[in-house]
């Protein structure tokens, strides 16, 4: 009986723990395989513009970039790895910019 | 097969060493050359928001069942180690920011602010963990503990906001309610 509690108890860590750490579906981005420009050729890019470029991924289809904007908030962001265009700006959690 | 008090008092120092190691591995880890420090950041986080769980649900398991009704003498350790462990997360926090100027600059972001305050609340519970501040403070340290309280809830709050943490948060905060909920079970259905 009690042990049976134990085990409801911890079930939801065990799940958590378990669970897939990849994608985070934050953002996706459908595009054609063909058309996806090199990750470096953003972070160049980006690097031009003022960013600090600390980590750079492909994730859910896109780029996630991690690393400090020119106005000096570090963030997480995401972009498309076609077009190279800004989707989504988060500052540890918090939302700046979204595409619509 | 419970354990007696000796069991628990001969497998506390084992326990503080197994629980003061990952803390010393992940400080390593950083000082290791290209060091992903944002990541052992995360990994910190993570195994302090676990550890924290542990210590404040080790009172709704130890009364789960007599069997395990001793494991709440080790509560101490797991206390500490969320602490320890909060610390680490902290410095490899600013390891990973490089400089104080961006430190300030987030400190209002509320997936920060709250860390912060989960670990400013923690300070004073860890001070008084000793054996002489229980006796000091006498029926206040009781009071004072449960600080934990909005400690663990804060550091809940920032594991979901700051970073991919929503699964992890919930799932804490989960096990801590069930934990509460069988506490209160128990007290009904005398066994």
């Amino acid at each position: 009986m009690t042990l049976k509690y134990t085990l409801i108890a911890l079930a939801p860590l065990a799940l958590a723990l378990a669970g897939p750490a990849a994608a985070t579906g934050k953002m996706t981005c459908k595009v054609a395989a063909s058309d996806v420009k090199p990750q470096a050729e953003l972070v160049t890019a980006l690097t031009k513009q003022g960013w600090t470029v600390t980590k750079a991924k492909p994730d859910g289809g896109c780029y996630e970039v991690y690393g400090t904007t020119p106005e000096g908030d570090r963030v997480e962001a995401y972009f498309d790895p076609v077009t190279f265009e800004k989707l989504y700006v988060s500052q540890r959690g918090k939302v700046l910019f979204q595409k619509q | 097969m419970s354990l007696s008090p000796v069991q628990t008092r001969t497998l506390r120092w084992p326990l503080w060493l197994v629980l003061a190691l990952p803390g010393a591995w992940l400080l390593w880890q950083a000082g290791q050359p290209a060091a992903d420090l944002d990541e052992l950041a995360n990994v910190s986080g993570q195994l302090a928001g676990v550890l924290l769980v542990l210590a404040i649900g080790l009172t709704g398991v130890a009364r789960l069942h007599p069997a395990l009704a001793q494991l709440v003498h080790l509560r101490r350790a797991f206390g500490l180690a969320a602490f320890g462990t909060s610390v680490v997360h902290l410095l490899l926090y600013l390891l990973a920011m490089g400089a104080l100027e961006p430190v300030l600059a987030e400190l209002d972001v509320p997936g920060i602010w709250t860390g912060w305050a989960a670990l400013l609340l923690l300070v004073p519970l860890a001070l008084t963990s000793t054996d002489a501040a229980m006796r000091r403070l006498g029926r206040g340290w009781k009071r004072l503990q449960r600080l934990a309280w909005p400690a663990v809830a804060l550091a809940l709050a920032h594991t979901y906001i700051v970073h991919d943490g929503q699964t992890l948060a919930m799932a804490l905060a989960a096990v801590l309610i069930l934990l509460q909920i069988t506490r209160f079970n128990r007290g009904r259905t005398v066994s």
